[in-house]
């Protein structure tokens, strides 16, 4: 392909790519519940060795997307291949799952759950075991082990539920919102064991909602908004061709009389930092002349646009949907 | 298939580890004994577990007390002649005497009997003081009225009424009124354990269900076995603590018998044998399975369990409809109605379990019975399956019944 990222419009197939092992590829499903369309005609790939990247606002349809993709619910239309071939029952020995509700049995103890819910993965216990004990001890929760799932923290419980995804050596993993209600150490952690996946040669889908985090780990991205693909391809490639003219402010002041400035087309506004987006053939450098002794300025980069912005471009702000739209977080 | 082996012991474990569980199995047998032995013990001693103060006595003659005294003498209680009744009242009110008995002068045909006691309610006291008092006043009688005693003895001797229950083949067997009793009250307790297991389970089951929609754990176990093993697991794991709980009773119950019994002169009541404790297991096992697959079923309908409870309930009725009606279940089994119930799935086990220990249904009706039951745990689950597949995963509304309707429908 001359343009490797692909707007999903011109891409309704999945190109016939070479499907190598652990590769799973949805090819033109769709899912209705009553009378909504949840997911439209969505076609996308995730291969051995990346970080796939499910990005789009609450309601956009990544968790029944995530569930088809899963085998937990059928398309309506479409179908999910694995390995080349249609997704069955028994692949789902060979896939982790994050689910973006955690919930672990609260009455039994860690150990056992973690036990337990990889024995129904049909891994062996002398496989499961080893590895068990090998995550409680990176996460620091060994001496949990025997105690009940009740007894541990919230942080605690949702990384015994990351452990609980690995645990039976998946090769695909799937992580629906992963970071959410982490702090920032353990966010760092769970991204490192992201990475390691993707190098070991894991096929690694992430789903969220808050764009930096795509934007930080993500090799490729699928950009969904009610139900459609709105964007399809490599997140450098993307970037590349919608990173143009855009510069990014980290200030003290008031810089609402930015977005009034004639060369500027559009602002995304926070209490101390702003992107702004030039009009074509604006130079930066009369921004920086624009804003110079209005604001003291502490950071002035020009930047490709990020994921966030490059959204709201292609769909409009309606497109963010009715549960508050697309959210900003720190990784 | 493999995977259910997980699931099965997962929930059996998660469910023998329960307090509820290990308290209803370890008092189960007890309560069988207790409230079946009751009876016995009762009638052999009939004072047994009443602190037996004494029973003052005002105004009768030597020949009354004496009456009076061998009337009492069984319940362990003495009769104690006083001389004021004033005192004696005191004494009853501070719990010192059990009562007193006042007999006004010219009893019986001058005067009045009359019983004092704190409660008023001792019914088996002055009703054994009472039958004392009427013999010895029809002896008195009879005596005043120039009858030779020998006479008077062969006119008031009783007569014999023996109660025969017809069992098949032929056989016939005599029946008292205490092996009456014993048969009530192990119906009673036979079907009292069965709707308790059978609610229990089935709200076992229920509330995990909604648990483990509520607590989003389904969604990592449907990410790895399918709804349908899920769910049967679940029912299976349950159902198997349920055999390991009857496997108790039975060997605690053939124990207490062989051993235990003996020691204290007492026997189980004939009801208590081991093919009625095998029919018990047969229409727990069925009743279980018929119930656990509805209360899957609503489960997964569920939102939350206040939610579960409210939906639930038109099932419950059909467990308690039985209960309601133990006095024609034991005296009547052979009625249309009882015969109905006893045929129909959801009150059936019960039913059908009660006419069994007091009555011989026809292999007909106890065939039907089976077969129709058979056929409604299997209908059930599929059902339950249909509502579990889909509504495990519906979160945050509760489901109107054309919705659930539609999910049954759905391929």
């Amino acid at each position: 392909m001359t343009d490797s990222w692909t707007l999903v419009a011109d891409c309704a197939l999945v190109t016939d790519s070479v499907r190598s092992k652990d590769t799973i590829t949805a090819e033109n499903i769709s899912k209705t519940y009553a009378e909504v369309k949840a997911v439209s005609d969505l076609s996308f790939e995730a291969k051995p060795g990346e970080i796939f990247g499910l990005i789009g606002p609450n309601g956009a349809g990544k968790t029944t997307t995530i569930r088809m993709m899963m085998n937990i619910i059928a398309p309506d239309s479409g179908r999910i291949l694995f390995d080349g071939r249609p997704l069955a029952e028994a692949d789902k020995n060979k896939i982790g799952y994050l689910p973006e509700e955690r919930g672990l049995y609260r009455k039994a103890k860690l150990g056992e759950v973690l036990e337990y819910l990889a024995a129904i993965k049909g891994a062996r216990p002398q496989d499961f075991r080893p590895a068990i004990d090998g995550w409680l001890e990176r996460f620091g929760l060994s001496e949990w082990k025997n105690r009940k799932v009740s007894d541990l923290s919230k942080g605690m419980a949702q990384k015994a539920q990351f452990i609980a995804a690995l645990a039976h050596n998946p090769s695909l993993v799937f992580f629906d919102e992963p970071f959410s209600g982490l702090d920032p150490l353990a966010q760092d952690e769970m991204l490192a064991v992201m990475a390691e996946l993707k190098e070991k040669g894991a096929t690694v889908l992430f789903s969220t909602h808050i764009m930096e985090h795509a934007e930080k780990i993500c090799g490729r991205i699928l950009l969904l908004n009610k139900g459609r693909a709105v964007l399809n391809g490599p997140l450098a490639d993307i970037k590349a061709r919608y990173g143009r003219n855009a510069v990014q402010i980290e200030f003290d002041g008031d810089a609402s009389f930015v977005k009034k400035l004639e060369f500027v087309n559009s602002v995304v506004e926070y209490p101390r930092w702003i992107e702004v987006e030039l009009r074509q053939g604006i130079d930066s450098d009369e921004l920086l002349k624009a804003v110079v002794g209005k604001l003291k300025v502490r950071r002035f980069e020009v930047v490709m646009p990020s994921l966030h912005k490059i959204f709201v471009g292609l769909v409009g702000n309606e497109g963010l949907g009715s549960n508050g739209g697309a959210s900003y977080g720190q990784v | 298939m493999v995977k259910s082996k997980y699931i099965i012991r997962h929930e059996f474990r998660l469910t023998a580890a329960n307090k509820t569980f290990v308290v209803l199995t370890i008092l189960g047998p007890f309560l069988i004994f207790a409230v079946t032995a009751l009876p016995t013990l009762l009638a052999a001693s009939p004072g047994a577990g009443i602190k037996s103060n004494p029973i003052a006595v005002y105004g009768a003659p030597k020949a009354v007390q004496e009456a009076l005294q061998t009337a009492f003498s069984g319940m362990n209680i003495q009769i104690e002649p006083v001389d004021s009744v004033e005192r004696a009242k005191e004494g009853t009110l501070s719990g010192e005497l059990g009562a007193l008995l006042v007999l006004e002068a010219g009893w019986p045909d001058g005067g009045k009997a009359l019983w004092f006691s704190k409660t008023g309610a001792d019914v088996a006291l002055y009703g054994a003081a009472k039958a004392a008092l009427e013999s010895s006043a029809r002896s008195e009688r009879i005596r005043a009225s120039g009858v030779q005693p020998e006479v008077a003895d062969r006119l008031l001797a009783p007569t014999d009424f023996d109660v025969v229950k017809l069992e098949p083949h032929g056989e016939e067997k005599a029946i008292s009124d205490q092996a009456f009793l014993e048969t009530l009250m192990t119906v009673l307790v036979f079907i009292m354990l069965l709707y308790m297991t059978i609610l229990l389970y089935g709200q076992m089951i229920g509330r995990s269900v909604v648990t483990e929609k509520t607590s989003k754990t389904v969604e990592i176990m449907l990410s790895s076995v399918t709804s349908r093993e899920l769910m049967m697991g679940k029912i299976a794991g349950l159902g198997l603590a349920g055999i390991l709980q009857y496997a108790v009773w039975t060997l605690m119950a053939f124990l207490l018998n062989r051993y235990i019994g003996p020691l204290f002169g007492l026997a189980l009541p004939a009801a208590i044998s081991m093919q009625n404790m095998g029919w018990l297991l047969v229409f727990f096992l069925l009743g279980f399975f018929l119930y656990a697959s509805a209360y899957a079923g609503l489960g997964a309908a569920s939102e939350d369990e206040q939610n579960l409870g409210q939906l639930a309930w038109p099932l419950i009725i059909f467990l308690i409809v039985p209960l309601v009606m133990l006095n024609t279940l034991v005296t009547s089994p052979d009625s249309t109605l009882v015969v109905v119930l006893s045929i129909f799935p959801l009150t059936s086990p019960i039913v059908m379990l009660a006419r069994i220990l007091v009555s011989s249904p026809p292999f007909w009706q106890l065939a039907l019975c089976l077969s129709l039951l058979v056929v409604a745990v299997v209908g059930m689950m599929i059902l339950a399956a249909k509502i579990f597949r889909v509504g495990i995963l519906m979160t945050g509304k509760r489901p109107k019944l054309q919705e659930v309707l539609r999910w049954i429908r759905v391929e």
